[in-house]
């Protein structure tokens, strides 16, 4: 039997993973794929307390979660695709118009 | 309860071991004489023709768009038609609030046009 | 059952890692699809068997099928790295590594090595789930079909002008 700690750990380890892909990463395309590295460390936190409570609620999140992330994928892609058109350009460092 | 995923773990070690020993056994025994027609592109038999990253049309974004949109839905309907006789007229209400919800996202996208694929 | 979770977990963070460091956005995309099935089995392992299955299906399978193609349609090449900060580059990987074990600190701090409350694991098939997300949480489900909503219009509204 696994105890719940090291689900815990394996969580922080891929949300750590996560920070450092949206930090250091140009490619937009990617520093959304980490966003889903982050969310996928969220719910791993909640299937695990789930079996630690004896409570399916946590799954329950983490399915609304995942449809969360759905949703958050098909508009962030229509904004990289929007942003494609009128910058010509994937990469987040060269998408500085607001910077002085 | 694992009993029933054990095919699944054993579906999953074969073909690990049958790609492993395809890909290990013709690149360890395998003759290579490499040519240039050998390692352009098969493209059924014709010359390769420009780049292969051209890019796409945007239909294909608005396709997988839809094909979350519905796989989301049914992601929601599997759980609900287990439960669906105990819960009774209560869970008909609910999930016809949802697919009415979401139909009106489907006929959205009709009118605009986003599943013409000419446009 | 404990060694395939070591297994997975190790995969999980190696392919995680893989996502990060690859220059081609393609191969992050296929690392990432590695990361969700590991992390279907971690879960299948937990007991929530719905959620696996969920997890593969929706994630794998449609979340990544649209990555993928918007890295075909904008043709993303290989990303040059930047040099812009070099403060960056010396201090980011202390400064990582103290946010890491603070984490894994703050984590072991809260459950010694013996918690584990029951053995026995939660009943969560499609059956329990459909339970408890039908009757305890219907207004929550009844909002994410608005988001949904919401989520097509926007995506239809920013990508409907021809590229």
């Amino acid at each position: 039997m696994i105890p719940t700690h090291y689900y815990l750990f394996l969580g922080a380890a891929l949300f750590t993973i996560g920070v450092v892909g949206v930090l250091t990463r140009r490619n937009i395309i990617v520093i959304l794929m980490s966003i889903e590295l982050i969310l996928n460390a969220v719910n791993i936190n909640l299937v695990a307390f789930s079996r630690y409570f004896q409570a399916v609620d946590g799954q329950v999140f983490a399915i609304f979660v995942i449809t969360d992330a759905a949703a958050e994928a098909a508009v962030g892609l229509g904004l990289i695709i929007a942003l494609f058109r009128n910058k010509e350009t994937v990469n987040a460092d060269e998408i500085d118009l607001l910077k002085w | 309860m694992f009993g029933s995923y054990l095919p699944i773990l054993v579906h999953f070690v074969v073909v690990v071991v049958v790609a492993g020993a395809i890909m290990g056994l013709s690149a360890w025994v395998g003759v290579k004489r490499p040519s240039r027609e050998k390692l352009s592109p098969y493209e059924c038999g014709i010359t390769p023709v420009g780049d292969a990253r051209g890019r796409f049309s945007i239909s294909f974004y608005l396709v997988g768009m839809l094909f979350i949109l519905f796989d989301v839905e049914i992601a929601f309907l599997f759980p609900w038609a287990v439960v669906y006789r105990s819960l009774g007229w209560f869970g008909f209400i609910e999930m016809f609030l949802y697919i009415v919800i979401l139909l009106a996202g489907y006929l959205y996208i009709w009118k605009k046009g986003a599943l013409d694929w000419t446009r | 059952m404990a060694p395939l979770f070591y297994i997975f977990a190790v995969l999980a963070i190696l392919a995680a890692l893989s996502v990060v460091l690859q220059r081609t956005p393609v191969y992050s995309a296929l690392s990432l699809i590695v990361v969700l099935c590991s992390l279907a089995v971690v879960y299948l392992l937990l007991g929530a068997e719905f959620l696996a299955v969920i997890q593969v299906i929706i994630y794998a399978g449609a979340i990544m099928v649209l990555f993928v193609l918007v890295i075909m349609l904008l043709n993303a090449r290989q990303e040059t790295p930047s040099d812009r900060s070099r403060l960056a580059r010396w201090l980011g990987a202390p400064l990582l590594l103290v946010f890491l074990g603070e984490l894994l600190f703050a984590v072991w701090e809260r459950f010694p090595a013996a918690t584990t409350r029951a053995a026995a694991l939660p009943d969560a098939g499609p059956r329990a789930v459909g339970a408890l997300l039908f009757r305890s949480y219907v207004l929550p489900f009844e909002v994410t079909s608005i988001l949904i909503l919401v989520a097509v219009l926007g995506a239809v509204v920013l990508a409907k002008k021809r590229l």
